[in-house]
């Protein structure tokens, strides 16, 4: 106790001191201090190289720290899953690290979590990727054992059926999810399940059920060939070091004319319909509103992405200011174009507290609308470049971060000087540009609008709004007769 | 055992670094303000990026009975403006220059954070400055019924609209006596959210949110000379705050293990169970790092393997440790596969631990989970944000950021033997059981016959 007041009695003198030195020299704070001069980005430097069997290999050195992250994509998601069996890529993926032709699943594990290394094998709708990150010195045996569980996998019939049953349980614990039930019956109900969008890119319990190994064998075969694929390396390595070691890993990686498939057009959306999805006695209601909208590879990506940043892409954005800062209905609110390999949706999203519902949705069908209608104002234009400008800074500071710029000019096939040219294409969008886009691709008579909620509570609310009919679907987003 | 420390000061310092000769070293610049706030400054050009964070050593652990969650709200609060920036200026003016910015509260400290381009180091300063300084006369009753109202979204969001979202705070009310800090929540209680006034937010503020309670951290692209004139110029002037007492109960015992059952939205039911551990910081808690990991990381673990690879009777199972400034938990979560009880579960982990308690690990299992501890370490290094944020928990919580850098140090060594008699120290002692099963389902429970504890309405 007594050390306590000696303590606090030293502490006050000190605030008096400080207070009597502090007034004068107290800076004017009604003046914002200005920027330094502008930062050189030193944009991520490729080097390119081909093996033989044409798997391409991208490095960019990052000697900061012992480590070297890697991916590999193959340029084959969920887009090329077979007809009416959705969840076919992503299991192959899945499966990858089940069994080789010399480890079996514990040992790869076993040797795995030696190592230190974290790795994973995932698919999604536009391609699949393996990634690995290790530290330097443990590089030799890691790529090893990435390159063995990518090029020999045996998809053990074993643990085909337990992955299989894993997943059918997972759906189950997905209906808990509002957020996810609503995200993948949106999907549904804009794409169809002709499309592969339209579908859960994991599968559903009727496809899980009638797929077999076989499946999983003749994706592989199909999809997973050297010539279909590009390996990333970022880290702490040279390229004079890295190919000898990546020739030994990949060379043995057969070689096979890979045919991509293209998904049938994507019909426009026609009217608004709204959705409903009962969660009786939910505290929020989930609602997204979207239809099928852009491709990456839309001339427009920079006024649209300028756009959004305004519409609901940042916490400063008008959806986000009028829903969650202005009115307190929710815990964030936004929109997002997602550009994919094929047209990928306009999405906005949030979760709402249930008895706010029907305004929720009045207030975010009007932000599209007053941007379909006006565009964005000058002020508003040079603050999203702004933004855009200092946030492209940020872009490339971690190994992950410069892998995933690299996937994208992969990905969807950007020209090498895209990050070169990045800021100079930010700069050169006008208003009339922006105003051009949103009367574009704003479509708010022809959105789907679907709520995941209390449906006593919030369907008469949201059929007063008079958006167009009410439609009860079930948590698989399939319309109750 | 303290005089010798200085003597062997030479030789701890070689085994250090042959121990930690993969942990990268993170060399900064440390000292404090005659108004005692702390400051750290880390350069590194490798990146023209840099994170400004304000750490301040107050968390839910200090709230009052009757307000949990104040904390947090406050947290809110302290986004909607200070005397000189308007409400909605703070996020304006940090994402026209394209910043990262969060903040985030939890039971012992909370941060806020600007990620900027390495120009604009002044301007985070300029605004951090100005809430730590002048916050008061910018705070009204509308910000914060706005703040309360996002907040109770949030809870909505995130805990009463998630599946098994409401275990913790269930869990933590049984683990620790209701006057230990820890037993509630970091979100709060409605109850609590609504009763929040303008004056708990004056007071809150005054007590806490002083230089001599916090740490500003300025990491990456900056030029120290130049930034160390700003921190003077924009924080130097905001006057010490009072002495804060801080809670500090003596670590908790259980005295006897607590049985509950709960319903909720879910498919299928899970079970949770939960010991009390070290503190961070400590050896213990290391080695209970090593312990959780042997338990449940990657499939080759024993819990996983035997209960999801094997018998495959769970979805999936996860073993963690978390140390925190006044007690640590040990916990493992398992998701009983349809059909299957959270009886049956139990059975199925308590055969593991049981295995672990006679037969102890193997040195490879440690080596491993040493190995996998190592990788961590040095890949949360790569960011600003990671080092600034490391830094700063490492001054607050544990009294020296140079920890942060060696904090391997606490792992080497670890042998199975010392995993063992930790895990016979865990496992032998209380624990709280919890079964969270589907509506309507008590008999797939842990505990059929253990009734359900009335909860309050949200």
């Amino acid at each position: 106790m007594n050390r306590a007041f000696a303590c606090a009695a030293i502490l006050l003198f000190g605030a008096t001191m400080t207070l009597s030195q502090t007034n004068s020299q107290e800076p004017d704070r009604t003046r914002r201090p200005g920027p330094q001069p502008v930062p050189h980005v030193a944009l991520p430097a490729i080097q390119k190289a081909k093996l033989a069997n044409g798997l391409a290999v991208w490095l960019v050195e990052k000697h900061k720290l012992p480590l070297v992250a890697m991916s590999l994509v193959i340029q084959s998601g969920a887009d090329q899953d077979p007809a009416r069996k959705p969840g076919v890529a992503t299991m192959t993926a899945e499966l990858l690290d089940a069994g080789t032709g010399s480890r079996d699943v514990l040992q790869i594990a076993e040797e795995l979590e030696f190592l230190g290394a974290s790795m994973s094998f995932r698919a999604n709708t536009d391609a699949s990727v393996g990634n690995a990150v290790t530290l330097t010195k443990h590089l030799d045996r890691t790529l090893a054992l990435f390159a063995d569980i990518l090029t020999n996998p045996v998809f053990p019939e074993k643990e085909f059926e337990r992955i299989r049953t894993q997943r059918v349980t997972s759906l189950l614990q997905q209906r808990d999810r509002a957020a996810i039930v609503a995200s993948n019956a949106l999907m549904h109900v804009m794409y169809g399940t002709l499309h592969p969008y339209g579908n859960d890119a994991s599968g559903t319990e009727a496809s899980l059920k009638s797929m077999t190994r076989n499946d999983i064998v003749a994706f592989y075969k199909a999809s997973y060939r050297p010539g279909n694929a590009t390996l990333i390396v970022v880290g702490d390595i040279a390229m004079n070091d890295l190919l000898p070691r990546i020739e030994k890993s990949f060379a043995g990686w057969e070689q096979a004319q890979v045919a991509l498939r293209v998904p049938p057009d994507v019909l426009p959306a026609q009217r608004r319909v709204v959705y409903l999805i009962d969660k009786p006695g939910a505290p929020q209601s989930e609602i997204r509103i979207g239809y099928p909208a852009l491709a990456r590879s839309t001339p427009d990506y920079f006024p649209v992405s300028v756009m959004n940043r305004i519409l609901g892409g940042q916490f400063s954005s008008r959806i986000n200011l009028n829903l969650r800062e202005k009115r307190g209905y929710t815990y964030g609110a936004r929109s997002a174009f997602i550009f994919l390999k094929h047209p990928g949706p306009f999405m906005a999203s949030g979760g709402f507290v249930s008895a706010k519902t029907d305004s929720s949705v009045e207030q975010l069908v009007a932000e599209i609308k007053r941007m379909h209608a006006e565009g964005i104002t000058a002020e508003e234009l040079a603050f999203a470049k702004k933004g855009m400008t200092g946030a492209f800074a940020l872009n490339f500071e971690t190994q992950a971060q410069v892998a995933n710029t690299l996937q994208n000019l992969v990905l969807y096939g950007l020209p090498d000087d895209y990050y070169a040219t990045y800021l100079q294409n930010i700069d050169g969008v006008t208003l009339e540009d922006v105003r051009r886009v949103a009367a574009a691709y704003l479509n708010p008579d022809a959105m789907a609008i679907l709520v995941v909620g209390d449906a006593k509570l919030v369907k008469p609310g949201l059929e007063k709004l008079n958006l167009g009919p009410v439609v009860m679907l079930d948590t698989e987003g399939q319309a109750i007769p | 055992m303290r005089t010798p420390l200085p003597l062997l000061g030479g030789l701890l310092m070689s085994a250090t670094l042959a121990a930690t000769a993969q942990q990268p070293a993170v060399t900064f610049d440390r000292y404090s303000l005659d108004n005692g706030l702390t400051v750290i400054l880390q350069e590194d050009h490798s990146a023209p990026v840099a994170a400004v964070l304000v750490m301040y050593h107050v968390g839910s652990k200090n709230e009052k009975p009757g307000r949990t969650g104040f904390a947090h709200l406050f947290e809110h609060v302290m986004f909607k403006g200070s005397e000189h920036v308007a409400d909605g200026e703070h996020f304006r003016l940090l994402q026209e220059i394209g910043a990262n910015i969060n903040g985030s509260t939890t039971e012992d400290r909370t941060n806020y954070f600007e990620v900027v381009p390495s120009n604009e180091v002044e301007l985070a300063l300029y605004l951090e400055s100005d809430r730590m300084g002048y916050l008061l006369p910018a705070v009204n009753q509308a910000k914060l019924d706005n703040q309360r109202d996002v907040v109770k979204n949030e809870r909505r969001q995130n805990y009463d609209n998630q599946p098994y979202g409401t275990a913790y705070e269930k869990i933590t009310g049984a683990l620790y006596p209701p006057e230990h800090p820890y037993s509630w929540p970091v979100i709060g209680s409605m109850d609590d959210l609504s009763a929040a006034s303008l004056d708990d937010v004056k007071g809150f503020f005054r007590t806490y949110y002083a230089p001599n309670n916090a740490v500003v951290v300025v990491a990456g692209d900056i030029n120290a000379v130049q930034t160390r004139e700003w921190v003077e110029k924009y924080f130097g002037g905001i006057p010490r705050g009072k002495a804060i007492e801080r809670p500090n109960p003596p670590l908790p015992v259980l005295p006897a293990d607590v049985r509950l059952v709960a319903e909720d939205e879910v498919q299928l039911p899970r079970l949770f169970l939960t010991w009390h551990e070290a503190p961070r910081g400590t050896r213990e808690d290391a080695v209970a790092d090593v312990l959780a990991s042997i338990l449940s990381s990657g499939k080759s673990s024993r819990l996983y393997r035997a209960l999801v690879l094997d018998q495959q009777i769970a979805q999936n199972v996860d073993a963690s440790a978390d140390g925190s400034e006044i007690a640590g938990t040990m916990s493992i979560e398992i998701t009983a596969k349809p059909q299957r009880t959270l009886a049956e579960m139990e059975k199925g982990v308590n055969a593991v631990l049981d295995e672990v308690l006679s037969h102890g690990v193997t040195e490879k299992e440690v080596q491993a989970a040493l190995n996998g501890e190592e990788a961590q370490l040095v890949a949360r290094l790569s960011t600003v944000l990671g080092r600034a944020n490391g830094l700063a928990t490492f001054q607050l919580l544990e009294g020296d950021a140079s920890k942060y850098s060696k904090e391997f140090d606490r792992f080497a060594g670890i042998t199975p033997g010392e995993v063992h008699a930790l895990a016979q120290k865990i496992f032998g002692s209380h624990k709280v059981v919890l079964s969270i099963v589907p509506r309507g389902k008590r008999e797939l429970s842990a505990d059929p016959a253990v009734p359900q504890k009335k909860e309050t309405p949200q």
